[in-house]
């Protein structure tokens, strides 16, 4: 019922009826000396688009032609950037990046000028806009509630393609934690005529870098004390899109590790994992004191409890009881915690202040443990463990105990205690101990993890109409969904959306139920439905039409690609199970049946096995789904793989009346 | 009641003032709550929420201030229940503030909230404490106070009140009786001065349980300070007009398919400034009144049709450009209509305001639809066209007023153009869009066309719009015994849109690997093609060849007849409705097949002929299908002959359907000849 408003609309106070904006202010002759004044300063950067190698352009949506990063470390306590990015828009669907949106604070993060300028194909100066001339914004990031971070975004809009935009930036940083990595291809359907990328320091400060997916070398001068090194590289070609591809696997990108780093006046290094664990450890010391009635709390509930492993779970459900994610990052750019006593008073925090409540309520009960810097979310690069650097934006806790470690999601409400779910598990993070700390792995989840297995037992009357009972349980990541959808919606709109969902002719869920069953450390969710489908089969005069997979059918095929270059990575991995019985009418035979189906292959295993009897359909079917890379000449056995299952999951027992 | 000018919708029904409850209060208090407060079990709600507005009681009273003039004083109360974990979403606030570039500010002038829990049959409360109040910077207009409610557990209850002040009398804000979260008690009242005179329009279930209006005397004491001179001090008193709303036991707004807006269904009440008058001698100040002089005022806007009627010389010479050997009016409107939408970039998908000058616009080529459709507008006057613009409101943004000038219901603005006896509606800011074409989501009702000395309602219904689809499928056998054939669709006006879209988002290879990944299993596809894919005033074509393969294989051939193009599922599938059903158009598909019959086979079973009416002649699904001596034709038609059907045909709708999906899944049988 909140009022948003709608940006745009304007609005008058009664005694200012009508009055409008006074019309843009342009002076004529002080444009035009202006506009002559940048003609002949640009001369030579007009970019026209008939310079561009035909390489460049095909599979395209934009190239850029000019890109410029450049990183000054005068001192941890000031950082000047300089960017230049010049790109050609070619069509509508490069047209996202006429826009420029960048990040400041105000606090450590200072954007000096701004200017932007476009062209039209033959390198004409069309319009420009400066800093003063952008939208400023908060910057939502998804999950925050309030931070600090501002947005200022400026456009460029044509239809006439293709047209140049030229952004250039400076900034001041007053702080030293991060230095943007270098990516001259984003993704795979813009192309690169050329980009640089320099990092400039004091000859004594400890830079190091880490080339990623090319062997090009930095150009390194030193000179007046300063050390610099710059990367260079020029003609990358666009490609063709590609499903099953992680392109971050194939394109160049360079990472910038820091020695010596300074914020919001703490000072540490990060030169090594155990250094970065220390600087981030010293941001969060003396943040750990509960208050008395709190630290009273955690004794009455672990008193009597011997075995630690239970006063984990007692605990990390006091804290799901208790408090809920809010996402508040304001602060020492949300790297510092917001102290145990907030949390223990307002019942709510982010990630970091609630995995510091957590480990602060285990360190009362006498249990050690310790927060986890990771990153959250499903699309990874790879984790490169032999150089420090930093990719995370998530904190978690684990508990060590002996050769049991526990993990624990404390922004969840319903997750079991050492249970992860797929957006945190099965990678590396950052362990933090009292003086430094090391890389850990997450658990990962695997085939006979993740399991879903479901049971129908179905009666088909003899004009077609089909009632079913449908018993599933979902087990590990299989379960992730579900467990969304029933923390997240109230029980009516839960019902709603089973009653959508399913891609059956016309149907009604007559009864649903949902069990969790937390009691091992994978939670397994129990669901049993009943659902309606009229005319789920086809009946005609002698025939009777019936696919006996109800609700577990592949739903898309997969078609051929000609000339795939990139290997392909699987990222699922499953099993799933389908056990049907389905009564049929009486005096039936089969004429036709989905034949008993194996296929075994290296991406999975499938398989289908149907049976008629005179009153009774059985069916089965299982699918096993495995992860991992495989070379791009696979791409072809992939298709058939998926295709041979979407087949034999459309294929319908037919019946024919006896004569 | 003379200050009040009601509004009601064509689809709503009126209940008159319900005295019998007029006095009937809502008895919350800040802070009083008694460990019975937390159980609910009582209450008529939806037992499956995940949080309970218990109270949500606003009211907005004027009072005197001291730099001459009114100020608008908005007082909310809220009661939340927390009923479980999930509900703790409703603990977020924000509130939003407007200012404008003068120096005009809605303020917040008190904010006070408390959780209260209950431990051990004890009420315990926390409050929120100001340093937990955020403010932020929402955009040049608006700022933001958010904030979460402390200590919030399963059963907790949170009060809130606060105050806003506020001196825009243009903008009485608004009233949502239904919303996200059940609302056990939603309140209104207003208080309007005698001074002041507001349209004011109900939308959404108006059943209310109390809904009271009287007159009230009171006095506003209004002072304006002159610096070091003498104030100046004014006494207004009369008769002010006290309205009262309270609607019970409010369920939540739930999201349903084929709906324009939930907006449309939430109840709710909103206000537009009419006229202020002092007193009976003083002047009255008009803010709306009829579509007469609010077409006339629109015109004379900076913002709107200042522009039109100005000479405009900077198009002069592009014009001649583009208009040289024209041979009609016709096509000179073609000409500079398909200028505009090909060379013009929309910088925002609605509009109703020039927020730059057109000659800014005609130099920049962007501007939002309100930009570019009145540049078109005032290009084709230049040329000598009759034009003129329309505004509207998008099914998106919600019904618009018909009878009164509610200016803020309307986000678009389109052009008519009148050429001898023919009528254009142009829209010029969307790309691919043909002559003469809107997209569905302006057909919303009435437009209005803002002229001078005719300002007509313009009728936008989606029932007067047709979307016509014909698929032909043609299988032939060849002397070798081996089917083949080919496939054509044409599309309907809104779905060739969509696909010349898609295309332009993603390449024709892509949507031809989409159709591929769609299309029949059992056949292979080659020659795919696409007609008029940039010829945007005719519809465009989607065809191609096929091969039948595996044919003759076996002894028993299953063939689908609508070749995989037939509704596999309802797309009404839910049992029950809450709300009409909105399709944006009429629908009309034709579904052609001619086949040989596969050499060496005979039909052992094929479908039966069906005709369906949909309420006797709203409506037809029919289904013919004919066997020759070695060849079939069929012809499946589904037509309907509205956009719009109310919630009680809704069982009626959704067994229509059930009945097409049925229908086009059966399957003809083939049977080898021995």
């Amino acid at each position: 019922m909140d009022h948003i408003p709608i940006r745009g609309l304007k609005r008058y106070a009664a005694s200012a009826k009508f009055t409008l904006k006074p019309v843009h202010f342009a002076p004529g002759n002080i444009l035009m000396l202006f506009l002559s004044l940048l003609t002949l300063n640009g001369l030579a950067q007009k970019f026209p688009a008939s310079s561009i190698s035909d390489s460049l352009i095909e599979n395209a949506n934009m190239v850029v032609r000019l890109e410029e990063q450049s990183y000054e470390i005068r001192s941890t306590g000031k950082v000047v950037s300089h960017e230049r990015h010049v790109y050609t828009i070619l069509n509508e669907k490069g047209g996202r990046y006429a826009t420029y949106r960048t990040h400041y604070n105000n606090k450590s993060v200072f954007i000096n000028s701004v200017s932007a300028y476009m062209y039209d194909a033959s390198g004409k100066e069309i319009r420009h806009f400066k800093k003063k001339d952008m939208e400023d914004q908060p910057a939502f990031d998804g999950s925050s509630f309030v931070n600090d971070e501002r947005l200022k975004a400026g456009s460029f809009y044509s239809n006439n393609y293709p047209y140049t935009v030229d952004f250039e930036e400076e900034d001041e940083l007053t702080e030293l934690i991060q230095i943007s990595n270098w990516y001259p291809q984003g993704n795979l359907k813009i192309s690169v005529e050329r980009s640089v990328y320099s990092v400039t320091a004091p000859a004594d400060y400890n830079i190091r870098y880490r080339m990623m997916n090319s062997d090009i070398k930095p150009l390194i001068e030193e000179k007046g004390g300063k050390k610099s090194f710059t990367w260079e590289i020029h003609n990358l070609a666009a490609y063709e899109d590609a499903p099953y591809v992680n392109f971050l696997s194939y394109t160049p990108n360079l990472m910038i590790g820091l020695g010596d780093v300074e914020m919001g006046g703490y000072k540490g290094n990060m030169s090594t994992w155990n250094d970065y664990a220390r600087f981030y450890g010293s941001l969060q010391k003396g943040r750990d004191i509960l208050p008395e009635e709190t630290k009273q709390k955690v004794h009455e509930l672990t008193r009597d409890i011997q075995d630690p492993a239970t006063k984990v779970s007692v605990l990390y459900n006091y804290l799901q009881q208790n408090t809920h994610y809010v996402g508040i990052q304001l602060g020492i750019g949300g790297w510092q915690t917001y102290d145990a006593t907030y949390v223990a008073t307002k019942k709510y925090g982010d990630c970091k202040a609630l995995s510091n409540f957590m480990v602060s309520l285990l360190k009362e009960a006498g249990i050690k443990a310790h927060a986890v810097v990771i990153r959250g979310g499903a699309e990874q690069k790879e984790f490169v463990t032999d150089f420090t650097h930093d990719p995370f934006n998530h904190i978690i806790c684990c508990v060590p105990l002996g050769g049991d470690t526990i993990w624990l999601e404390c922004t969840s409400q319903s997750l079991p205690a050492g249970y992860l779910s797929e957006f945190t598990a099965n990678r590396y993070g950052l362990l933090i101990d009292d003086d430094g700390g090391s890389l850990v792995h997450t658990p990962a989840y695997r085939l006979n993890d993740n399991i879903q297995l479901r049971r129908i037992s179905a009666t088909l009357d003899p004009d077609g109409n089909l009632n079913l009972e449908s018993k599933t349980s979902y087990k590990a990541l299989c379960q992730d969904d579900i467990e969304s959808v029933i923390h997240g919606i109230s029980r009516e709109d839960q019902l709603r959306r089973l009653k959508s969902e399913f891609s059956l002719p016309t149907y009604d869920v007559t009864y649903f139920n949902y069990r969790e069953d937390y009691s091992k450390r994978l939670p397994v969710i129990h669901e049993t439905l009943k659902i309606n489908v009229s005319n789920y089969a086809q009946v005609t005069g002698k025939r009777i039409f019936i696919n006996p997979d109800i609700l577990t059918r592949a739903d898309e095929k997969m078609s051929e690609e000609k000339n795939r270059r990139f290997g392909i990575e699987l990222k699922d991995e499953y099993k799933h199970i389908d056990s049907v019985q389905i009564s049929i009418p009486t005096g039936y035979e089969t004429e036709s049946k989905p034949i008993d189906l194996e296929i075994t292959s290296k991406f999975g295993k499938y398989v289908q096995r149907a049976g008629v009897s005179a009153d009774k359909i059985t069916y089965y079917r299982m699918r096993e789904q495995y992860s991992g890379h495989f070379p791009a000449k696979e791409y072809t056995d992939l298709v058939k793989f998926f295709n041979d299952i979407y087949n034999a999951d459309h294929t319908a027992i037919v019946l024919v009346k006896k004569n | 009641m003379k200050n009040l000018i009601f509004i009601l919708f064509a689809f709503i029904v009126w209940f008159p003032l319900n005295s019998l409850h007029a006095q009937e209060k809502s008895g919350y208090k800040f802070g009083k709550i008694t460990p019975a407060d937390f159980n609910l079990a009582a209450a008529k709600f939806d037992s499956g929420a995940n949080a309970v507005i218990i109270a949500d009681v606003g009211s907005t009273t004027f009072e005197g201030n001291n730099k001459g003039y009114f100020t608008l004083v908005f007082t909310r109360f809220m009661r939340v229940k927390i009923m479980n974990k999930n509900g703790f979403d409703i603990g977020n606030r924000h509130i939003f503030l407007y200012h404008n570039s003068d120096g005009d500010a809605e303020k917040i002038s008190s904010l006070k909230g408390s959780t209260f829990n209950l431990e051990n049959g004890m009420v315990t409360e926390t409050k929120l404490d100001e340093k937990s109040v955020f403010n932020e910077k929402y955009d040049k207009n608006y700022d933001l106070r958010k904030f979460s409610m402390p200590a919030l557990k399963e059963g907790s209850i949170y009060d809130l009140v606060y105050t806003i002040k506020s001196p825009f009398d243009t903008e009485l804000r608004p009233w949502s009786f239904q919303g996200e979260y059940p609302c056990l008690w939603s309140e209104y009242e207003v208080v309007i001065p005698p001074s002041h005179h507001y349209v004011m329009s109900l939308q959404g279930d108006q059943n209310f349980d109390v809904n009271t209006a009287k007159t009230v005397f009171s006095n506003y004491s209004i002072r304006r300070e002159n610096g070091t001179g003498p104030t100046d001090l004014y006494n207004i008193s009369g008769s002010s007009i006290d309205q009262r709303w309270v609607k019970k036991n409010v369920p939540a707004l739930h999201e349903e398919p084929y709906t324009t807006t939930l907006d449309n269904y939430n109840s709710r009440v909103v206000f537009q400034l009419n006229f202020i008058q002092w007193n009976a001698e003083t002047e009255k100040h008009d803010y709306m009144t009829t579509w007469e002089t609010r077409s006339k005022t629109l015109l004379e806007e900076e913002e709107f049709g200042l522009a039109l009627n100005y000479e405009n010389s900077w198009m002069s010479d592009e014009l001649k450009g583009i208009t040289a050997d024209v041979q009609s009016e016709k096509e000179k409107a073609y000409k500079i209509f398909c200028y505009i939408r090909d060379n013009f970039k929309a910088t925002s998908q609605y509009g109703l305001y020039a927020l730059s000058p057109l000659k800014t616009v005609f130099k920049n080529k962007q501007g939002n639809v309100a930009e570019i459709n009145l540049l078109l507008t005032a290009m084709l006057r230049k040329s000598g066209i009759n034009a003129d613009p329309v505004i509207l409101s998008t099914r998106d943004n919600g019904i618009a007023s018909a009878s009164y000038p509610l200016i803020s219901q309307y986000n678009y603005v389109i052009c008519i153009a009148s050429i001898g006896n023919d009528v254009f509606k142009l829209d010029a800011s969307r790309p691919f869009n043909g002559f003469g074409l809107l997209s569905t989501n302006c057909y919303n009702g009435w437009g209005h066309i803002i002229n001078e000395a005719n300002p007509l309602p313009l009728p936008l219904f989606a029932d007067s719009v047709r979307e016509s689809n014909i698929t032909s499928v043609l299988i032939i056998n060849d002397e070798k015994g081996k089917s083949s054939g080919t496939y054509k669709s044409t599309l309907g006006k809104s779905e060739s849109f969509n696909v010349r879209r898609e295309i332009s988002e993603t390449s024709e290879k892509t949507y031809e690997k989409k159709i591929q990944s769609e299309s029949n299993p059992d056949v292979a596809i080659e020659n795919f093609g696409i007609d008029s894919l940039h010829k945007y005033d005719f519809p465009l074509a989607v065809h191609y060849d096929f091969d039948v393969k595996n044919l003759g294989t076996t002894d028993v051939l299953y063939f689908d007849p609508m070749f995989g193009e037939g509704y596999k599922t309802n797309p009404f599938k839910a049992l029950e409705r809450h709300y009409p059903v909105e399709i944006p158009y009429q629908i009309d598909d034709v579904y052609l097949l001619t086949m040989d019959i596969p050499a060496g086979y005979q039909i052992d079973e094929m479908p039966k002929s069906a005709r369906v009416a949909y309420n006797d002649n709203e409506g037809l699904f029919e289904y013919l299908i004919q066997k020759g001596n070695d060849n079939l034709q069929m012809r499946v038609h589904l037509k309907l002959n509205k956009a719009f059907f109310p919630v009680d045909e809704y069982p009626t709708l959704r067994d229509f359907f059930a009945f097409i999906v049925k229908k086009e899944s059966e399957q003809i049988v083939f049977k080898k000849i021995k």
